[in-house]
């Protein structure tokens, strides 16, 4: 029944995934943690998904759907994400010509809703720790996102190797418990 | 500097572009999302490139194309290649797409899930995801700061987007159901009732 619920899950996530990555990611967390995982688990897999090839909500699908069922439940979770989007594109094409909406007004409409939901996924993905190391990562890669054109590929990469390979070390400096 | 003379068609080593098949299009896409990691605002640039490195679409198509593929729910990296790929090979290249683009991130995250139930409670394993992991919220709000910046912003548009991310946040229970309703009245205010009045 697990993946009934993963297939139901990502089918509504499906519906509303507007507006790139990062909008969508909000809308996961609120249908996964805590049920499925715990806050600290999400934004790992988030990291992850983030760094691997594929759109995130694809990734994250897969990933939580391995976890909870294994293969047949990844595979069903990875399908039912894409099931509305692939449904949407059906239809209006094969309509194409009856439907005439206001293309700009729809993209104005989806811009003001995706912000919202970016405002949203930052909300519930906020800094939960304050572990003065890992918040300097969070901040070091704001920086490099908003201001370089460095991917943030390499945020993730680099700030995941320094937490492992120099974080206690750094923590026994700054005098905190590791 | 650039008084080269012109290029011409007749020039025997330019390898004549061939026609885009369903095959073909799997493939390129398989490639592209094989190999590009960091979602959908990286992959979309390579696959403009890819296409018109291909002679299958111009660059500027490709970019209308996309423009209409943000209208559309889900991955931006799926909607514009399904949209491309109708255009160029019709419902079996459509088909073709689906997998190319679906295929590669699935069995890389199998793989990753795999490797991460057999390493993933190391102590070294587990720093480097809390260290991923920090990164996330910095990341969301430097694409907050990047759309935010290019938007074309109005009193109302600020407000809308302040109120919708309230509710968003404070009935998370129900973003669902509010963010089909927000939508639709923001498609409403935006085109057709503006103009009706």
């Amino acid at each position: 029944m697990q993946t009934l619920e993963i297939i139901w899950t990502f089918f509504k996530v499906g519906i509303i995934s507007f507006g790139g990555g990062w909008s969508t990611v909000g809308i996961i967390k609120n249908e996964v943690v805590p049920n499925w995982l715990s806050e600290t688990d999400f934004r790992s897999l988030i990291a992850i998904a983030q760094s691997t090839p594929g759109p995130i909500a694809l990734n994250a699908a897969t990933m939580i759907g391995w976890e909870h069922g294994g293969f047949f439940s990844a595979l069903a979770g990875t399908l039912a994400v894409v099931a509305f989007p692939v449904m949407a594109i059906v239809t209006t094409t094969l309509l194409a010509r009856r439907v005439k909406l206001d293309k700009l007004a729809i993209n104005e409409s989806l811009r003001t809703g995706s912000t919202a939901m970016m405002i949203m996924t930052l909300w519930a993905l906020k800094p939960s720790s304050a572990d003065p190391v890992l918040l300097a990562l969070g901040l070091g890669a704001f920086a490099i996102a908003a201001f370089t054109k460095i991917n943030a590929l390499w945020a993730i990469l680099g700030s995941g190797l320094f937490n492992a390979l120099a974080g206690p070390a750094v923590r026994r400096l700054l005098g905190i418990g590791g | 500097m650039k008084t080269k003379t012109p290029v011409t068609n007749d020039k025997p080593l330019l390898e004549k572009p061939k026609d885009p098949t369903p095959a073909g299009l799997f493939w390129l896409l398989a490639k592209i999302n094989s190999v590009t990691l960091g979602g959908g605002y990286v992959i979309v640039p390579v696959m403009a490139t890819s296409l018109e490195k291909k002679g299958w679409m111009a660059e500027k198509d490709f970019y209308d194309i996309f423009a209409r593929a943000q209208a559309f729910p889900g991955p931006l990296a799926l909607s514009s290649a399904l949209l491309v790929s109708l255009r160029l090979c019709g419902w079996k290249g459509a088909v073709a797409a689906f997998f190319g683009v679906v295929l590669p991130p699935f069995l890389a995250l199998i793989l990753v899930s795999g490797a991460l139930a057999k390493i993933g409670s190391l102590p070294a394993v587990q720093r480097f995801l809390e260290g991923a992991g920090a990164v996330v919220p910095g990341l969301v709000a430097a694409m907050i700061y990047k759309t935010a910046t290019k938007r074309a912003w109005t009193v109302l548009r600020i407000v809308e987007t302040i109120a919708l991310a309230f509710v968003l946040v404070f009935l998370p229970a129900y973003s669902l159901p509010i963010l089909l309703a927000a939508i639709a009245m923001l498609y409403c205010i935006e085109g057709p009732c503006k103009r009706s009045k």
